[in-house]
């Protein structure tokens, strides 16, 4: 039997406050350990037999390209065209010789049983049946590709009508709304703690940590499992990547942060020294899943967002080299002189004046033989880290 | 503050504070339920002004951080730095709630006497 597979991805799915927030935020496209909703959706209907899988993607190209995925021919509609390419792309599997398409759309990433599902189709004669899950109904179709009336009716309707009897298929697997950030977050929690079907991208190098290729993680830094360091990521020296991080593909972590129970969206930076944590963070915002805000971030030491396009990236690297050496000579001629250090000994032999009579009192840390043991500038107070 | 704390804005805002800060024992409460947008520089900052109530024996507190101040402040570690209060009055009568010297003579007058040898 020729079953073919249809994805479609659109906003209206997406939490409406983060939409409006960042039009470009599509969790279905967005990569969580590794791979993305789509691929991982895609990957189960080709594993099950249902093959060429189409998807039908709305809007502009995502973060300045989507994804090319190899194994799924892409159609990229605008909103108002939308349905109207999903419909299309329909025919187009059917005239190519479909007998069964399995229709999915996400939002909602949920691991159906794509065997059972079509036997239960089969078994009933249906035109279309629709998967549901704990008394939900899942935006999960199987249609006749013989029916195309019935196929157009729903497409039309946006999938919330079906004009012929549509039975329903009780599922039992996996299942994400992926509706907002806290969602993906728990998504990437779930896979990397293998409570899913699908697992992270990339080998295992240690137990409970995957690296995709070409992940950097230098010496110093610390990945504890179960973390996930993507595709040409870099984890740089003395950063902490911890309790179910992930870190997407060509994403960095500079010197001496702590990443915990957070992710890093693909191409981010964040900055030396700092903490990112129960967060998701992309597109140059933070999504505090305590706090439950959202808050832009605008300075680019702190986090950024760099260009998806490698040709730009290497220009503004480029860029970057050959001002380096300019910028330094002008800091070292105009620049301000550093301040100088105050010396140890000298501050712990001060007291404080609220001391009153007591400021006589020369405590055992104050001792001038003790303090010479130590050279002046050992003021280093670490919570965290390896040295 | 300033409802945008960014390196501009932050040298402005010290400059205003300055007086304050120069002044014996200054005890400063900044309130930031205003603040939208806080950077590396707004952080300085407040680790400045910080910095320098300390050296005169005074404190700086905050109060009623926005969510945006509170994640700035948690991602730069500095939150754990700052006494934080939900709101300025608290943050205001904290001030008066710890007296050093006051505690210090209580203290030694409440201290009791060594027994007597027998």
């Amino acid at each position: 039997m020729d079953i073919r597979g249809l994805v479609l991805i659109n906003s209206a799915s997406v939490d409406s406050e983060h939409h409006d927030q960042f039009p470009s935020f599509l969790p279905g496209l967005t990569d969580v350990a590794g791979k993305s909703a789509l691929e991982r959706t895609a990957e189960r209907l080709q594993k099950f037999g249902a093959s060429p899988v189409t998807a039908v993607i709305e809007g502009e190209p995502y973060n300045g390209g989507i994804k090319s995925i190899s194994s799924i021919s892409q159609v990229v509609a605008t909103p108002d065209r939308f349905w109207r390419a999903a419909e299309g792309a329909f025919s187009d599997l059917v005239q190519s010789g479909a007998e069964l398409v399995i229709l999915v759309r996400l939002g909602a990433y949920a691991e159906i049983d794509f065997e059972s599902m079509v036997q239960f189709h089969l078994d009933r004669q249906c035109r279309v049946s629709q998967a549901k899950q704990n008394g939900q109904v899942l935006e999960v179709f199987c249609i006749s590709a013989s029916r195309r009336n019935d196929a157009a009716s729903l497409f039309r309707s946006k999938l919330t009508h079906c004009r012929s009897d549509c039975p329903q298929f009780e599922n039992f697997g996996y299942l994400n709304p992926l509706a907002d950030s806290l969602d993906l977050r728990q998504f990437a929690i779930d896979i990397l703690t293998l409570k899913t079907e699908t697992s992270p991208a990339g080998e295992q190098i240690r137990p409970g940590v995957w690296a995709a290729s070409r992940a950097q993680i230098e010496k110093g830094a610390r990945v504890l499992a179960p973390a996930f360091i993507g595709s040409y990521a870099r984890i740089r020296s003395g950063a902490v990547i911890t309790r179910c991080s992930s870190i997407e593909h060509h994403a960095q972590v500079d010197c001496g942060t702590i990443v915990e129970n957070a992710s890093l969206l693909p191409y981010s930076y964040i900055g030396a020294a700092l903490e990112l944590a129960h967060s998701v963070a992309g597109f140059s915002y933070i999504w505090n899943l305590r706090r439950d805000c959202v808050v832009r971030i605008c300075d680019a030491k702190l986090l950024h967002q760099s260009v998806a396009s490698s040709r730009n990236r290497l220009l503004s690297s480029t860029a970057e080299l050959v001002t380096y050496l300019p910028k330094q000579f002008w800091r070292g001629i105009f620049g301000p002189s550093p301040a100088p250090k105050p010396d140890l000994n000298d501050a712990l032999r001060q007291t404080s004046p609220s001391l009153g009579a007591a400021s006589g009192y020369r405590a055992p840390a104050c001792d001038s033989q003790a303090a010479n043991e130590f050279p002046s500038n050992f003021v280093v107070a670490r919570t965290h880290g390896n040295q | 503050m300033p409802d945008r704390v960014n390196g501009r804005t932050a040298r402005e805002f010290l400059r205003d504070v300055r007086p304050f800060l120069s002044v014996d024992r200054p005890q400063l409460v900044f309130d930031l339920s205003q603040v939208v947008q806080l950077d590396a520089a707004g952080v300085e900052m407040l680790l400045r002004c910080m910095s320098e109530a300390h050296k005169r024996d005074g404190d700086l507190k905050l109060a009623s951080p926005s969510p945006e101040a509170s994640v700035v402040l948690e991602l730069t570690r500095t939150e754990r730095l700052f006494e934080i209060y939900e709101t300025s009055t608290d943050a205001a009568r904290s001030f008066s709630g710890f007296l050093p010297n006051a505690m210090r003579q209580q203290l030694l007058h409440k201290r009791p006497s060594a027994p007597a040898a027998a």
